[in-house]
């Protein structure tokens, strides 16, 4: 991976407007619905609304913007490769340099990591401005480390769906699987008593455990659960790395 | 279009080992065999024309010499490697295929501005090439909203980027109107005269004639000619000529009486085979025949690449 190709896939990643809409759309999502959260939950813990969760912690609330602005992480690692895919500019790109696949993911890192350092600071720090005196410092126990774990996840789902994309050569696919797992579906599989221990090893789920203030007893580590999403994200980009060696143009 | 860039120095000479050398090169897709054991050199600092019918495998053996394709056998050799292990590449080999099209929601400028970067081109050849294909004026807009024709002029920009030695074209005619056809032929001319290489492929006998110093024909994967475009004329290109008499009839039983064939079209002209104008028309003045035309017909060349090749499909 050298340099000036890092460099050619940065400018390819900041001449399009879908991977570029994405990447903004992360800190966007989560200050966001960081805020709408923040309000909302102000709201019920003002009226006493019964409906409020019982293991409600302020500082727990400031991630719930982030795990919306997944989403956006997940199409911009999707759309980054499927840019190539469309028009058949991977011909031209394989031209430029015969391997680039690393290149990509690294150019598709180097872009997410700030967006995803900008999503995580002012996303919590929104959500505590609107949950007004019932908000919690940025600095409490756990909060800080839940934060680079954010990014690390934001990071590892866009390696995620970038290796996906790679296997599929289409958005479609990818997105059609990732979006509603990380929405609902891996939510679903885990309150269904026959699904619930194996629905915990889900790539979302597991990798939740990143952005996890004060984890539960029964609950995987945070450490645990990043080895588990580093083993997805591995095994994904492995199969599309070995996809896209042997393919032709 | 205008290609009146400035005139660059030659290129020195490349690897003893020749600038591309295709060497039993073989692919097949499922049952079909697209190349079959393909050989042949391409001579260095001229145009090459490599012609054969839609479907014969020129494509194919392209994308395979540029390392878009694997070959199930053989190998292509360019400046003495194989395409993946070349160094910043661009600057080699450039290349105009159809399966390599810039994004089309990318500027022509960003699209160059990108290739640049990858082979560490500098940011100014940006603005020569796209003067040099005569882009200049829409370098800022999206290549979605190009034409065919402006298309494959933005794919030659992104193959002269590098300034390369060596120039591998599919098709580049495709798409451009007569005088685009004109303009890349003085091109494809001006960049051998500075003496790079260039292989360029074709389906059009006539287009090749014109433009290429040498031609490797192919059909069904396989090598069909390999020959100097003087050569394939002499060999191949029965001379036809179109007579129109005052006297048909007499200058008719004059041309059997030398034994040349001969045949009448409906409009009273006379078709002559095997020999050329000087020959004709000097029949017709011994035997005090007028004429009214006396012309070589152009179409021969094609027609003899169509018999090489098997007759039109």
């Amino acid at each position: 991976m050298s340099p000036a190709l890092l460099r050619a896939e940065l400018t390819k990643i900041r001449t399009l407007r879908g991977p570029l809409t994405a990447l903004a759309l992360i800190p966007l999502v989560a200050v966001g619905i960081g805020v709408l959260n923040g309000w909302s939950v102000r709201d019920s813990i003002e009226t006493r609304n019964p409906r409020l969760r019982p293991d409600f912690t302020a500082e727990q609330a400031g991630f719930d913007g982030v795990q919306y602005a997944q989403l956006a992480a997940i199409v911009f690692g999707v759309l980054v490769v499927t840019a190539e895919y469309g028009a058949g500019t991977i011909g031209v790109s394989l031209l430029t340099a015969p391997r680039l696949y690393l290149a990509k993911l690294g150019a598709a890192v180097l872009a997410v990591l700030p967006a995803a350092a900008v999503a995580t600071v002012l996303g919590t720090a929104a959500t505590q401005l609107a949950l007004g005196p019932h908000g919690a410092s940025l600095l409490s126990p756990g909060v800080p480390r839940a934060m680079a774990g954010a990014v690390v996840y934001l990071a590892l789902m866009v390696l995620l769906s970038a290796g996906a994309a790679t296997l599929a050569r289409n958005a479609l696919v990818p997105l059609a699987v990732l979006l509603p797992l990380v929405l609902m579906g891996s939510q679903i599989l885990s309150v269904i008593g026959a699904t619930a221990e194996a629905a915990r090893y889900l790539p979302d789920r597991a990798g939740a455990r990143l952005l996890t203030v004060r984890p539960g007893p029964d609950d995987l580590s945070p450490a645990a659960g990043l080895a588990v999403l580093l083993v997805w994200a591995a095994a994904i980009l492995l199969a599309g790395w070995a996809a896209f060696r042997h393919r032709d143009v | 279009m205008t290609y009146a860039g400035p005139m660059r120095p030659p290129h020195p000479a490349c690897d003893s080992a020749g600038v591309l050398q295709i060497r039993e090169l073989t692919k097949s897709y499922r049952r079909r065999t697209a190349v079959d054991r393909l050989t042949f050199d391409v001579p260095e600092g001229r145009v090459t024309g490599f012609l054969g019918p839609n479907g014969a495998g020129k494509s194919t053996t392209m994308r395979m010499i540029l390392g878009l394709v694997r070959p199930d056998g053989g190998r292509a050799l360019v400046h003495g490697r194989p395409y993946a292990e070349l160094d910043a590449p661009l600057t080699r080999v450039g290349a105009l295929l159809e399966s390599a099209a810039p994004h089309p929601g990318r500027t022509a400028y960003h699209h160059l501005l990108w290739v640049a970067q990858s082979n560490r081109i500098g940011r100014g050849r940006i603005r020569e090439v796209l003067a040099d294909v005569g882009l200049a004026d829409v370098a800022g807009q999206r290549a979605g909203g190009f034409s065919l024709g402006m298309t494959q002029r933005l794919g030659l920009a992104t193959a002269l980027l590098g300034d390369p030695p060596l120039l591998v074209l599919d098709e580049p005619a495709n798409g451009l109107d007569p005088e685009g056809a004109r303009d890349l032929r003085e091109l494809l001319r001006r960049l051998a005269g500075e003496g790079r290489t260039v292989l360029v492929s074709s389906h059009l006998m006539a287009e090749m004639a014109q433009t290429a110093d040498h031609l490797v024909v192919i059909d069904r994967g396989r090598l069909l000619a390999d020959l100097s475009t003087a050569e394939f004329v002499a060999r191949h290109a029965r001379a036809r000529v179109r007579v129109r008499a005052r006297e048909p009839e007499r200058l008719l039983q004059a041309l059997i009486a030398e034994g040349i064939a001969v045949t009448g079209m409906a409009d009273g002209s006379l078709v002559v085979e095997g020999v050329g104008t000087h020959r004709v028309g000097a029949i017709a003045l011994a035997r005090g025949v007028t004429l009214d035309e006396l012309s070589t017909l152009d179409a021969s060349l094609e027609e003899a690449f169509l018999r090489l090749v098997g007759g039109p499909r």
